[in-house]
């Protein structure tokens, strides 16, 4: 049942982070959602500090909050500081980061949380944390909460279909027949903020960034079609959560490690094979057009 | 310089658009008549993309305001079009043709709401009117040049719009599909349509334009073809700087352009 569990736990986490990561690589924004990732660190403890508890609704609103500021930060420093992109999300994000690496060392005795647990995640310990009602204990709770966080997702994009696909592909034309870009990046950052906490408890700040992308890149390289990307982007995350778990079981390794390495062979047989794009195909069909 | 007009269809106003306050425009003042088509002229960096981005409300006016249709843009957004230059966006978008134009009726549609057969519809005669009606499921990756500014066109047709805002819509196209696309700019400025377009191409002003508007950070002239396009309006918006410039003077001086308003009756002597 405990393995069940942390596969159920880790897909879920795999989709929600594929799903927005399919949006975050078609905005050319992945680094993006990387820093966003490491930036809510702060955020976590501070939302800690204040409300003494791990209550998930806290940590969620402190740390949703922290990843817009990273955002704004990011854009403020690339305009009004004229700093290029990259140069400008990585100055923020580390140093947001770095700001929740001293409060975590600040108040390690009062904090429950310490910096490997944060880093890497602990997958493993998913089942043991579980949600009571009355007297009955209904499961993990890690499950419910990336179980809601998934449909939160899934809702958001099947509703705002329409405005993320066309604020993604061409802002400028958006913006003239009034649609408002600003909103739906804020409205995407916000869920990317809001679901790498959610995820970090179970894969950590620095997996989250794995399983934002690599599954994104593997469906990007396999359709032209973005409802297809959306849903290959899933099946890739689970593929990688489902092959991680029992490579981690079989060489009692991390299991948040092994997903994400997972993830990355996964992206890697994409690009070597994908039926449009891949390496090996084009050759393929190259030396097989010559030969006929 | 400026004609007068009773209901223009834009009317800027004292617009200045700067950015780290090094002024890209300059003090604009113009009205466009309604059913025109209007090009937009000047050298490279004379702010003729910028100008129309700044129409629209995409870039912020250091002074200046606009109005459509004697409203203030964002009252009328429904009824505005925009065709942004082809390299703006990612082409290896994973989209479809008929995607691209659905997105035309995403305005009126609203939030929510997803786009229904009426919306395919329009979609898929705006494809026709452009001549793209073969390429409907075909990848936007897999389109030439021609055919990526044509999709974009059927884009902004599926709106049905009434000023269309269209950048550098010939830059990089065919013979044929730019002489396809400007029977199509004509059809609909005869259905009362306002089109502007920014334009690069002086030799073929005089074919295509009821209007011109000449811009070298400042409003060079703004009027009637006719009127407006001489050499002296030209040599003061390129300053010389073409050798075509005067080639072109030369032509129109020559009356080798029919000229479209036909030939101005002199008043009789008494």
């Amino acid at each position: 049942m405990n393995d069940l569990y942390i596969i159920i736990t880790a897909s879920l986490v795999a989709s929600s982070c594929a799903l927005l990561g399919c949006y975050l690589i078609l905005r050319k924004m992945a680094m993006v959602g990387d820093a966003i990732s490491h930036a809510v660190l702060p955020g976590i403890v501070i939302a800690f500090l204040i409300s003494g508890s791990r209550d998930s609704m806290t940590m969620l609103i402190g740390a949703g909050l922290i990843g817009i500021l990273t955002t704004f930060l990011i854009e403020f420093l690339h305009k009004k500081a004229r700093l290029q992109t990259d140069a400008s999300i990585g100055v923020t994000f580390t140093w947001l980061f770095a700001i929740g690496v001293v409060l975590i060392s600040l108040f390690a005795g009062k904090v429950d949380l310490d910096q490997d647990c944060v880093l890497y995640g602990e997958i493993a310990y998913v089942p043991l944390d579980t949600l009571i009602i009355g007297n009955q204990s209904i499961g993990p709770r890690a499950l419910y909460i990336m179980g809601i966080i998934l449909a939160a997702i899934i809702l958001f994009i099947v509703f705002g279909y329409k405005e993320l696909f066309l604020t993604t592909f061409d802002p400028a034309y958006a913006t003239a027949i009034g649609i408002s870009t600003t909103l739906w990046h804020y409205l995407l950052m916000g869920a990317v903020s809001a679901t790498t906490v959610a995820s970090f408890e179970s894969v950590g700040a620095i997996l989250v960034v794995a399983l934002l992308i690599a599954p994104a890149a593997t469906a990007y390289l396999l359709t032209d079609n973005l409802k297809w990307m959306l849903a290959l982007a899933c099946m890739a995350g689970v593929a990688a959560s489902v092959t991680g778990y029992y490579i981690a079981v079989w060489l009692d390794g991390s299991i948040a490690g092994a997903i994400a390495m997972m993830a990355g062979v996964i992206f890697i047989v994409a690009m070597l094979f994908s039926p449009t794009h891949g390496i090996f195909t084009k050759k393929f069909s190259r030396t097989a057009s010559i030969a006929s | 310089m400026t004609e007068d007009i009773i209901t223009p269809a834009l009317e800027v106003h004292d617009l200045t658009v700067a950015f780290d306050r090094k002024p890209v425009l300059w003090n604009i003042d113009l009205k466009l008549p309604e059913g025109k088509l209007v090009g937009i002229i000047g050298p490279n960096g004379a702010g003729k993309s910028t100008l129309i981005k700044a129409v629209m409300g995409l870039l912020p006016l250091s002074s200046g305001y606009v109005k459509l249709f004697d409203q203030p843009i964002d009252d009328v957004r429904k009824r505005i079009s925009y065709v942004p230059q082809r390299e703006s966006v990612d082409w290896d978008f994973p989209a479809s043709v008929l995607d691209v134009v659905l997105m035309g009726r995403y305005g009126k549609l609203g939030l929510f709401r997803r786009p229904r057969k009426a919306d395919y519809d329009v979609a898929l005669d705006c494809l026709k009117k452009v001549g793209m009606e073969g390429y409907i499921n075909r990848q936007i990756s897999q389109l030439s040049g021609g055919q990526q500014q044509r999709t974009f066109l059927a884009r902004a047709l599926a709106q049905q719009a009434d000023i269309y805002f269209m950048d550098e819509p010939f830059a990089g196209v065919d013979a044929a599909t730019e002489k396809a696309i400007i029977s199509l700019l004509r059809t609909m400025t005869e259905a009362k349509k306002t089109v502007i377009v920014v334009h690069h191409d002086l030799q073929s002003v005089t074919q295509y334009f009821d209007w011109v508007l000449m811009l070298n950070t400042r409003l060079i002239a703004c009027g009637p073809t006719a009127t407006t396009f001489t050499q002296q309006n030209l040599q003061e918006t390129y300053g010389g700087k073409l050798t075509l410039l005067s080639d072109v003077g030369d032509l129109i001086r020559r009356e080798h352009f029919p000229n479209r308003e036909g030939v101005i009756k002199q008043p009789k002597t008494i």
